[in-house]
């Protein structure tokens, strides 16, 4: 760092490079005439090849680049995943798939003991599901449960963990 | 003073309220109207019905939702004072129709407000006030208060117990997903209430403001308009014509923000301006979360 910046000064710089003696001999001189060159000037008649930049390794590192976006969901997947049925079913709500392409069923756990399950992206008549959803856990479990519908956010609580229950029946409708 | 700019505002309501209105029903001239009332000669021009002749200039790019279809609405030109659209557009619905979450919108609004806060306040302590380092007089047989300091809380000129301290930031960040929502409730806000117009180009033929004014009021689009525009470059015209006006502004697409939605009447979007906001809008719906900050390369920004 120190000899880089010595040599930055101008005026110090050809005293530098004359003690060190690395300017390529003038032709007139002693190193010249006992027949000395550095190594890193060519010889006479030697030409080197000149410094070009290459970008086929490029594609080396771009590979490992990784997309941004989810990509749409394939067809047959040896996961278990079910795609979305390609038109709607024929009722008077929507629940849409999250970004990963899963049904949006989750669960929550609160104090330890309170157990909730949510369906999220409702679009349409929240209430109707609520209808449905409740029908069917009743017939599930026989027990009426307490749901809480807010139509602001779109989202349907009930409580209890049925998740996979919910999840199964909502692909069954085929959303 | 307040007071007066409301009853001046007000009158100006009255009168065109009562040029619009039949003459037996004339407003008593001592009716104080609301300042924000919306000017009835507004006329709402109906939705496109589906049988139009006019040519759809842009339809979306990305698909839709098998359950949802394209928002369809008239295309205008500046360059003519006629209020002849020149066609229609598709815009994506989970841009421009979605849900009015009105609490978001408020969060934004409160976000932009806040976040760029500093307050300077600040006041001195007991330790910082100049003096009071003696105790005033002994502690016993004096016959007054015991003191410390004549700078103590309790003293006339002394510091501030709890007062505010020092530069004080307010800067907190709105998740990203929740300020893209902002904008889409926003543009879905402006849609429906119909204060957002589309516009092929921004040429108009002169650079003056008062075609502007005129166009803008023949239109009946509103007290306030902001013009969004896509590209590094405006045409001249445009721009000297909104440089002298306080209400019209012109704006490029990065900058679309909600404070400045709310605060204009009218929005004016050029067809390019359509296309750039729903790629950048909707890529929020599909994208990952960020393994690095999105300002670095991903394979497909």
């Amino acid at each position: 760092m120190s000899v880089s910046v010595c040599l930055r000064c101008s005026g110090l710089r050809g005293a530098v490079w004359s003690a060190l003696r690395l300017r390529p001999p003038a032709p007139g001189s002693p190193c010249a005439a006992a027949g000395l060159r550095l190594f890193s000037a060519p010889a006479p008649g030697e030409t080197r090849p000149s410094i070009e930049e290459s970008t086929a390794e490029y594609k080396f590192v771009e590979r490992l680049i990784p997309p941004s976006k989810v990509r749409h969901g394939a067809g047959k997947v040896s996961t278990g995943w079910v795609p979305p049925s390609p038109s709607p079913p024929d009722l008077p709500y929507m629940i849409r798939r999250s970004r990963m392409h899963n049904i949006p069923v989750y669960t929550d756990v609160t104090h330890g003991n309170r157990l909730i399950t949510i369906v999220r992206k409702v679009e349409g008549d929240i209430w109707a599901l609520e209808k449905d959803v409740k029908a069917f856990l009743k017939d599930v479990t026989g027990k009426d449960l307490p749901t809480q519908v807010n139509e602001v956010t779109m989202t349907l609580k009930v409580k209890g963990h049925f998740d996979r229950e919910l999840k199964e029946w909502l692909l069954n409708k085929g959303f | 003073m307040l007071r007066f700019t409301v009853v001046f505002c007000a009158r100006g309501v009255t009168k065109r309220c009562v040029s619009s209105l039949a003459g037996e029903s004339a407003v008593p001239p001592n009716l104080l109207l609301p300042t924000n009332l919306v000017d009835p000669s507004r006329h709402r021009r109906p939705a496109p019905p589906p049988d139009t002749a006019l040519p759809i200039l842009r339809s979306c790019d990305t698909s839709l939702p098998a359950h949802l279809s394209p928002v369809r609405t008239w295309v205008q030109t500046l360059m003519n004072p006629s209020d002849e659209p020149l066609g229609l557009t598709e815009l994506h619905p989970d841009v421009f129709a979605v849900p009015p979450r009105l609490d978001i919108l408020h969060q934004v609004e409160i976000w932009q407000k806040n976040f760029k806060r500093i307050s300077h306040a600040k006041t001195k302590v007991r330790s910082e006030v100049r003096g009071g380092g003696r105790k005033p007089w002994r502690q016993k047989g004096s016959g007054r208060a015991r003191h410390g300091s004549i700078r103590s809380p309790l003293w006339r000129g002394g510091g501030v117990s709890h007062g505010p301290r020092g530069p004080t930031s307010y800067y907190y960040m709105l998740p990203m997903k929740v300020r893209v929502m902002g904008l889409k409730v926003a543009l879905s806000s402006k849609l429906a209430q119909d204060y957002l117009h589309i516009v092929d180009s921004l040429d108009i033929p002169t650079p003056d403001p008062q075609y502007l004014t005129e166009l803008i009021k023949q239109k009946h689009w509103g007290q306030s308009v902001l013009i969004v525009d896509v590209g590094e470059e405006f045409p001249e015209n445009i721009l000297k014509a909104t440089e002298e006006l306080k209400t019209v502004n012109i704006i490029p697409a990065m900058g679309l923000n909600v404070h400045s939605m709310l605060k204009h009447e009218s929005l004016i979007l050029t067809l390019e301006t359509v296309r750039f906001l729903e790629e950048k809008l909707l890529w929020h719906d599909v994208r990952f979360s960020p393994l690095y900050p999105f300002k670095l390369p991903y394979s497909d920004i």
